[in-house]
């Protein structure tokens, strides 16, 4: 049986003035398997992440003090790469440009699904450099991004390693679009010059691979978009 | 009546030239009218000259009698009749005692001897001489109760009179000195005013440049004339009222914003780590909905104050593609597709991103809500800047094309899922993008919503 090993040395910074919120966050946070520690302006939140050590942070926009969005810029001024998802009331044409360009890697708009943010964080984690990207999961399929192995119902399967490819990338965005520009990248380099249909024939033998083993999990097309992988509708 | 003019620089030529054509008439008629009552005079006064002489020479005698002996060299000067001067003098009976002309006639009518000097031209005078102009005078000489009248006459038109010429001559050429000076005044008057009203061009161009997006400029006050600029301070003061309420409206929606997601987000989260999870389901469904409605109420109530930056480029192909990825697993969910298709190439249109972006989300979103399980909305971008959004549904009754777009209006207000302000928000976005928006039924079944936005000028020229 494969296990995150590391998972729970994952320590998030919440900076969020809503005690009750803050308090709710955090205990959903270590419930599902973070350490969590919370600060409620951005004074505090400055001095926390000079002093200490966090894997990412939950930062909401309404501060007391500050825009939040000052934590954000203070980070980037530091060059501190830290993975941090912007919480924010303001859903407006007038905030969400201005907050990403700050350099946030992800935001959520109040208010928001709990597990949705819990995947958010997971997908922050997950990038090049954290330990969570060891091991994806989409239904019954399970892929050890270290040693590039595919299971189904934790069984083994033997896949090419284009093929595997393909898995990855869209297992590391399962229940979203991942651009087929961005596919095409993953397989072939931007160097050489595959087929306009390359992709296409490799996603259609995945697909037809794990049909035959049983997978639950369905490769959807997006037509002019890209791709999806999520578990099959029951 | 003054003609009604735009500009006041065609104002000022039209008055400029009025007074200019007055001033060319008035100003050498009156030069003239001065010039020749001076000529007049100067002639006048010669003739009494002639006629002071001549008094000289005339005596009476004891007995009453008019005596004229003229030395030789004056006769000479009247000898010649009326090619210069012409003397003849006349008693009180009307008797000629002297004349110069050769029937020895006198020069004025004795009907017309008075007591005062009396001028006369050559009307007065006998026909037989009306050919050249004379000029003449008859003065009374008074002595001991006796009078005799001393007439004296020019021929006007003789070389040797010249200030008449002078005079005429004068009038021509004047014309020729004051109108030049009167144009040269026009054109630097031109000049003057072009130069005088270019601080109010300059302005116009700044106000020209002032969008609701971009609230913060002002016109510019420095080198405005002094008249101006009460109107250009006034114009200022109301950007600076224009602004506050812009900024006090989009502060307003900010806070409301955060009020009313603050509760709502603590209440999602409590429910979404609520140990029950069958009671959590039920009140998660309600507060989605809730939080939607919360969401559709703050963007309209954002987009009262929405404008577009006429500067911002944006690729709608790009976008387009976004809200497909965006939208897709929602489609799926409901086992439904999406495709986008058309232009692959990028498509250049003027307006705001997130804002394109929710429109054809919200247009999206509604195609996926009726599209028929198993069958694919279809978004096609054309490169003349229109997505058309195609659903395989059962249509848009036609009596109800345009109730969808308002406010709070759904087809089935028993069915949940639908604020009713999803299209509003659509509408209110492509107004704000001077685009269009229109929806059709499809031949084949279902709906097919066009929304047209305004191609960049550059891609316009590579259509």
């Amino acid at each position: 049986m494969l296990r995150f090993g590391n998972e729970c040395a994952m320590r998030l910074l919440i900076v969020e003035d809503n005690e009750e919120l803050a308090k709710l966050l955090s205990e959903g946070l270590v419930a599902a398997g973070f350490a969590a520690d919370v600060v409620g302006n951005v004074g505090d939140a400055h001095q926390v992440l000079t002093t200490k050590h966090y894997s990412a942070v939950v930062l909401d926009l309404g501060l007391p003090d500050e825009d939040g969005a000052a934590v954000l810029r203070a980070l980037r001024l530091r060059e501190n790469p830290i993975p941090v998802l912007v919480l924010t009331a303001r859903s407006g044409v007038y905030d969400r440009v201005a907050g990403l360009r700050d350099g946030a890697d992800d935001y959520l708009v109040k208010p928001f699904a709990f597990e949705e943010l819990v995947a958010r964080i997971q997908a922050l984690l997950r990038r090049p450099g954290h330990l969570l990207a060891r091991l994806l999961r989409v239904g019954n399929i399970a892929f050890d991004t270290e040693a590039r192995q595919v299971f189904l119902d934790d069984k083994p399967q033997i896949f090419q390693a284009r093929e595997i490819a393909v898995l990855e990338i869209l297992m590391r965005r399962s229940g979203r679009v991942v651009p087929k520009q961005l596919v095409e990248d993953q397989l072939f380099g931007l160097s050489s010059n595959a087929g306009s249909n390359a992709v296409e024939v490799y996603v259609h033998r995945l697909r037809k691979q794990l049909t035959d083993a049983g997978a639950n999990v369905q490769i959807h097309t997006i037509r002019g978009v890209g791709y999806l992988i999520k578990e099959a509708n029951s | 009546m003054m003609p009604r003019f735009k500009s006041i620089l065609s104002r000022i030529i039209f008055l400029h030239i009025l007074v200019i054509g007055i001033t060319a008439i008035v100003l050498p008629s009156a030069i003239y009218l001065l010039l020749n009552a001076t000529a007049t005079n100067l002639q006048n006064q010669t003739l009494r000259n002639h006629a002071d002489i001549i008094s000289q020479y005339l005596s009476l005698t004891p007995e009453g009698r008019w005596n004229l002996e003229l030395p030789a060299d004056l006769l000479a000067l009247y000898a010649h009749g009326y090619n210069g001067f012409a003397l003849s003098v006349a008693d009180d009976s009307g008797k000629t005692l002297f004349s110069s002309l050769a029937d020895h006639s006198q020069i004025f009518p004795s009907d017309t001897h008075a007591a005062e000097p009396v001028y006369f031209t050559s009307s007065y005078l006998h026909e037989a001489r009306d050919a050249p102009i004379y000029y003449g005078v008859s003065i009374p000489e008074h002595r001991d109760g006796h009078t005799a009248w001393i007439q004296i006459a020019q021929n006007l038109e003789h070389p040797d009179v010249i200030v008449d010429d002078i005079v005429a001559a004068f009038l021509f050429r004047i014309g020729w000195i004051v109108i030049p000076i009167l144009f040269l005044l026009f054109a630097i008057d031109i000049v003057i005013v072009r130069r005088a009203i270019r601080p109010i061009v300059n302005a116009s161009k700044s106000a020209q440049a002032i969008e609701p997006s971009r609230l913060e400029s002002r016109l510019p006050t420095s080198n405005m004339p002094s008249e101006i600029l009460p109107l250009v301070d006034a114009i200022n003061n109301a950007l600076d009222r224009l602004e506050k309420g812009f900024r006090i409206q989009r502060d307003f929606t900010a806070d409301a914003a955060h009020e009313l997601r603050t509760p709502l987000t603590l209440l999602r989260t409590r429910i979404d780590t609520l140990p029950d999870r069958k009671i959590a389901g039920e009140l998660r469904s309600d507060i989605e909905g809730m939080s939607r409605l919360v969401h559709q109420l703050l963007q309209i109530a954002e987009l009262e104050s929405f404008t577009v930056d006429p500067d911002e480029l944006i690729d709608l192909q790009n976008i387009a593609s976004g809200v497909v990825g965006f939208m897709a697993p929602l489609a799926l969910a409901q086992d439904k597709n999406i495709a986008l298709m058309g232009v692959e190439a990028p498509v250049w249109i003027r307006g705001n991103s997130d804002a394109v972006f929710q429109a054809i989300r919200n247009v999206v979103e509604n195609a996926i809500r009726h599209t028929a399980p198993g069958t694919t909305v279809e978004v096609e971008i054309g490169k003349r800047g229109s997505v058309r959004i195609l659903d395989r549904g059962s249509g848009i009754p036609e009596k109800d094309h345009e109730l969808i777009f308002r406010r709070f209006w759904r087809r089935d207000r028993r069915r949940s899922g639908s604020t009713g302000l999803g299209l509003a928000i659509v509408s209110r976005i492509i107004e704000a993008h001077a685009g269009t928006i229109t929806v059709q039924n499809r031949p084949e079944g279902g709906a097919a919503f066009v929304l047209n936005f305004n191609l960049s000028r550059e891609s316009k020229g590579s259509v």
